[in-house]
């Protein structure tokens, strides 16, 4: 049987929200599909229905807690003195806030050791801007000259490394010096202006000496002194 | 144990704290619904603190075995509602769709200021105006279903009237708020 504009018009949100199955809904649809009335009116109510299933909620105003809390549980009393210390210190028994103030400690007291504060034996004059100022300039030389003191070290020891292992390298490449055939025979208690020949084991410790004496020169410090 | 139902237990035995809890949980929606259903802001944050002193007051008569307490609460809106409708019916112009009425411009929608037609957006707006057109019976089973998403049983329970009842006003309100929009000159989208 098909049905009427009156029927279509009844069940339209039963087929909307899909509550129409079998039969009805092909009916429903044979009427829907081709009426001239009813199709406008199918496409305008799913319409509708898709923008309000859509529509934003409403901003609440934000006092309107607190006017509903004063209205039913009457206004908050102000407290003042020790009650109103002991109602913030309630107010602070979270683990949140308990990290949180944690974590805000311990940076002001990092801060304060690296201005000069000591934390062990406090002093009120090392709060003065003039303290303060002078232990931060002198914090930041100190770092400094710290920082530059290691990086010399570093250039140090790896200059050393460099040249030891030129060194080896050199020891394993060059041919023994070979005495030149024109050379008189030398006799105990001559002398010339010749160099001696220097053995094999003279020219290491030779090499080595020098290293050191490279090493004193690039190590100031090494003498132990400290830069505080 | 629901926790609203829990939170309830502890409002009776004295909690403040759970109260407010309770109040925290559920004004955005029965703010939305008391908007909704006025089209007035002020009037909407008049009715929700109404609302939540009368629930404050009868908290001992919730029962949860008669239903949620989303639901109960919403039950007290819509009864506050329809009262403030009779009590206002006869300081608005127009009542329902039966009456000749003339398409209204948009910015002169009765009771909301420029700057909430703004906020709101155009079509949003539109259909605000479109709603407050409707009877209340149709307009509560329409804001009841298509904008607090509530399912039929709910709404069968909070306007304590059969769910045949429910499905024909929804039905007729959609239909008629959507003939509303054309005569406003209003194509949704």
């Amino acid at each position: 049987m098909t049905w009427t504009c009156d029927q279509v018009e009844a069940r339209l949100s039963d087929y909307l929200d899909g509550l129409l199955t079998g039969p009805e809904r092909a009916e429903f649809e044979a009427h829907a599909d081709s009426c001239p009335q009813c199709v406008p009116l199918l496409a305008s109510v799913r319409s509708l229905v898709g923008e309000m299933h859509a529509m934003e909620e409403v901003e609440v105003p934000p006092r309107l807690v607190y006017a509903i809390l004063d209205k039913t549980l009457g206004p908050r009393e102000t407290v003042t003195g020790w009650q109103a210390f002991l109602q913030m210190i309630r107010g602070m028994a979270s683990p949140k806030f308990a990290y949180g103030a944690a974590s805000i400690l311990a940076t002001f007291v990092i801060l304060a050791s690296s201005l000069g504060f000591s934390v062990k034996n406090p002093k009120i004059a090392d709060l003065r801007p003039a303290n303060v100022y002078r232990n931060a300039v002198r914090e930041v030389h100190l770092v400094g000259a710290r920082g530059e003191k290691y990086v010399s070290d570093l250039r140090v020891v790896y200059e050393i490394q460099s040249r030891l292992r030129q060194d080896d390298n050199n020891l394993q490449t060059t041919p023994e010096e070979v005495l030149p055939k024109s050379m008189p025979e030398k006799t105990p208690g001559q002398t010339d202006d010749r160099k001696p020949n220097q053995p094999r084991q003279q020219n290491r410790a030779d090499q080595i000496s020098h290293q050191l004496e490279l090493l004193a020169a690039e190590l100031p410090l090494a003498g132990g002194r400290s830069i505080r | 144990m629901e926790q609203d139902a829990q939170l309830v237990q502890q409002c009776l035995q004295g909690d403040g704290s759970a109260w407010e809890e309770l109040v925290r949980r559920h004004t955005r929606r029965i703010f939305g619904i008391c908007y909704r259903f006025t089209g007035n802001r002020t009037e909407a944050e008049d009715l929700a603190q109404d609302v939540f002193l009368r629930v404050y007051r009868t908290l001992g008569s919730y029962r949860s075995a008669h239903g949620g307490f989303a639901t109960w609460v919403t039950s007290v809106t819509r009864n506050l509602l329809i009262d403030h409708y009779r009590r206002t019916k006869r300081d608005r112009v127009t009542d329902s769709l039966d009456d000749k009425m003339a398409v209204v411009e948009n910015k002169e929608s009765a009771g909301r200021r420029p700057d909430e037609q703004a906020l709101l957006g155009e079509l949003s707006g539109q259909l605000q105006n479109a709603l407050t057109r409707l009877s209340p019976e149709l307009r509560e089973a329409v804001i009841l279903r298509d904008l607090q998403q509530l399912e039929y049983a709910e709404i069968q329970t909070v306007l304590a009237v059969p769910e045949g009842t429910v499905k024909s006003r929804i039905n007729r309100g959609r239909i008629e708020l959507a003939r509303i929009l054309q005569q406003m000159g209003v194509r949704p989208a």
